[in-house]
């Protein structure tokens, strides 16, 4: 009797459980009429997508990608109907060691593959004896963040960047930021930098940038650890940009969704041919300067060349982040899923990503990119 | 016997009623103090935990999509969706847990109470079991990583979490299930005897029904602090935007996974999102909590 009892008890909360479970969610949310966002300037391309293969990609990496990789899947799942790609951002590092562990279809990675780590050999193990590629996918520029009330704008050259960051220049009254900005001195006020607590590619461009750009004022290396040896870590970009909006005379770098969703003032830039704000049009000119130095569909940027050009009209700090892929290796559902996500990335998805920080690829790059995507088998 | 006269002339027992000394008046008034006092200190964080989640998180739940819709599709700057796929992740794993943990944990607890009193095995496994409630959860989630992937080579899912939990979930029912069954008095084990019944019958008919109230709270508030344990979820599952009913294969979300996820969203749209998902995990956690007090209250054995 008892037992009996324990026994519709037990099967009601298993009921109840499964009732729960099963009730059907959904992943529709285009009823509430936010995806396609309104004003949203027009795709730049629209693709023939062969949509089809594995129904739930998975890919993980990047912090930096987090926003376009969301801004790629809404335009995957309104492309191919049902098809879903999960990304985590959990750090490049992360991206390349779960990809070369065969636990995602591809990793999100600030920084191209690395012979000298291991990183092409794990990875071509992965992808069954062929190499990976780096697609250069996703460019986000950074922003020179700061927080001084004194000033309504600021310029800052590479030289001027690297010697900030790396303490030679402490106070804000510094004669070299006043040579910079047209001879106006700020009020004396101590610089506090910001930094990146944890690995981030981000910090490592910008110690590239500031090495390419700094004319031998950066002595430090690269890497993703800062090594200025000034100021004061943050966790994340949203914690840099957080800890730069609550403190005054604080400068931090942080990709441009934050500095725009903080509301944070951001520095031009002057790389010798006058002061470059930063905005989609500028970024992109810089891109357009970039050079590929991988081989065949294997697309690394050489950065240097990309940091320390003086284009007019560039603003040349630009994070390039790679989808690290198999070029060969899939299984035939995966490499269908995979190739119709990044086509679709790299064409329609590409009109809704200024909106989110990022800047659209320009014609030249969307052309090799198609080209490489098409050859993943 | 000198002290003999002395005791006779003393009343046989005290007056009962006796002026409080104004020493223990002054003691208890201090003591009544200091407790209160304790009382209200601890109710500040709790207060104020509970405010600030309820003050931050309350506009977006109220709200059915929240509880029906995915995040499927939304970028950080889409308002909307909801978080229905990690309130799936978080009962699945925890309800998969439970089924693996709860009869092992009852079957050990047996064995330590009715069969292995003062064996030397029954010592090592209390002793095992009192080391494995000492594990924390990040060391449980990399011993799981390390098994399930690294050496079997199997991918992440949320069934691995749903293992990593089972090594949190076991040691905690195994612990309340044998205080529980120690208490079944021996009386009712002696007249089952009696009357002949085996001892395994009297187990499963005498005395686990008799436990059966105290032991589904325990396992009730076990499940509820696993569901909101953070570290597997972070080591052994990806984050999915997306619906995901499959716990074999494919990242899944959960809601402790969800709300480190978007915490990387800075913006307002990222705030309501995890401040969302706290209201939802604190409330489900509740409604575990409260379910934990019925249930056991439907199963009491009555007494007269």
């Amino acid at each position: 009797m008892k037992i009996n009892r324990h026994a519709s008890v037990l099967g009601a909360v298993l009921a109840a459980g499964a009732l729960v479970l099963s009730a059907c969610g959904s992943d529709n949310n285009t009823a509430g009429g936010s995806t396609s966002g309104a004003g949203a300037p027009a795709p730049t391309g629209t693709a023939q997508v062969d949509c089809g293969g594995k129904k739930a990609l998975t890919a993980e990496g990047s912090t930096a990608q987090k926003g376009a990789m969301e801004a790629f899947i809404a335009a995957y799942g309104q492309k191919c109907q049902g098809y879903q790609l999960a990304y985590n951002p959990t750090g490049s590092g992360n991206g390349v060691k779960n990809f070369t562990g065969g636990q995602v279809d591809f990793g999100g990675s600030d920084s191209a593959l690395k012979k000298d780590k291991g990183e092409v050999d794990a990875a071509a193990k992965r992808c069954k004896g062929n190499p990976a590629w780096n697609l250069p996918l996703v460019f986000g520029p950074v922003a020179i963040v700061y927080n001084n009330k004194d000033a309504q704008e600021l310029t800052l050259t590479g030289e001027l960047a690297a010697k900030i960051f790396s303490g030679a220049i402490t106070d804000w009254s510094d004669p070299a930021i006043a040579a910079a900005n047209g001879g106006k001195a700020l009020p004396a006020k101590k610089i506090t930098v910001v930094f990146r607590a944890d690995e981030s590619g981000t910090t490592d461009n910008f110690q590239k940038y500031l090495s390419a750009a700094g004319k031998g004022a950066w002595t430090k290396d690269a890497g993703k650890k800062f090594n200025g040896g000034v100021g004061q870590g943050a966790q994340g970009s949203a914690g840099v940009a957080d800890a730069v909006a609550a403190g005054d005379g604080a400068i931090a770098y942080a990709e441009w969704s934050y500095a725009q969703d903080k509301n944070l003032a951001m520095a031009k830039i002057d790389s010798g041919s006058g002061p470059v704000e930063l905005n989609a049009q500028t970024a992109g000119v810089a891109i357009q300067s970039a050079k590929v130095k991988g081989t065949g569909n294997d697309l690394e940027l050489d950065l240097k060349s990309l940091y320390s050009s003086n284009t007019p009209g560039a603003y040349p700090l630009v994070l390039a982040t790679y989808e690290i892929v198999c070029s060969k290796g899939y299984d035939a559902d995966t490499a269908k899923a995979v190739k119709a996500f990044l086509t679709v990335a790299a064409t329609d998805a590409q009109g809704q990503l200024q909106e989110a920080g990022y800047v659209p690829l320009p014609n030249q790059f969307q052309s090799k990119l198609l080209t490489a995507i098409q050859a993943i088998s | 016997m000198t002290t003999a006269t002395t005791d006779l002339d003393r009343p046989a027992t005290p007056p009962a009623f006796q002026e409080i000394s104004p020493g223990r008046k002054f003691r208890n008034r201090l003591a009544t103090v200091l407790v209160t006092g304790a009382f209200l200190v601890a109710m500040v964080p709790l207060v104020w935990v509970i405010w600030t989640v309820l003050a931050k998180g309350l506009h977006r739940v109220l709200n059915a999509d929240w509880w029906q819709k995915s995040f499927g599709g939304l970028t950080s700057r889409n308002p909307g969706g909801g978080v229905y796929h990690a309130i799936y992740g978080t009962l699945l794993q925890g309800l998969l847990c439970a089924v693996i943990a709860v009869p092992i944990a009852i079957m050990v607890a047996v064995y330590l109470v009715e069969y292995g009193r003062r064996s030397r095995l029954a010592k090592a496994v209390t002793f095992t079991v009192d080391i494995l409630s000492g594990v924390p959860s990040i060391v449980a989630a990399l011993f799981l990583y390390a098994l399930w992937v690294t050496t079997l080579g199997l991918p992440r899912s949320a069934f691995a979490v749903s293992l990593a939990l089972v090594l949190l979930m076991i040691p905690v029912v195994v612990r309340t299930t044998e205080e529980l069954l120690k208490i079944v008095p021996d009386e009712l084990r002696e007249a089952s005897y009696a009357l002949g019944i085996p001892k395994w019958k009297t187990i499963v008919k005498i005395v686990l029904p008799t436990a059966m109230s105290g032991i589904i709270t325990g396992v009730m508030l076990a499940l509820a602090r696993v569901m909101g344990e953070t570290a597997p979820v972070l080591v052994l599952v990806g984050y999915n935007q997306f619906i995901n009913y499959d716990p074999f294969q494919g990242n899944m979300a959960s809601l402790p996974l969800l709300m480190n996820s978007e915490r990387l969203t800075t913006n307002a749209i990222g705030e309501a999102r995890v401040w969302g998902a706290a209201v939802t995990l604190v409330l489900i956690i509740t409604v575990f909590n409260l379910l934990g007090s019925l249930l056991s209250r439907l199963t009491a054995i009555k007494t007269k």
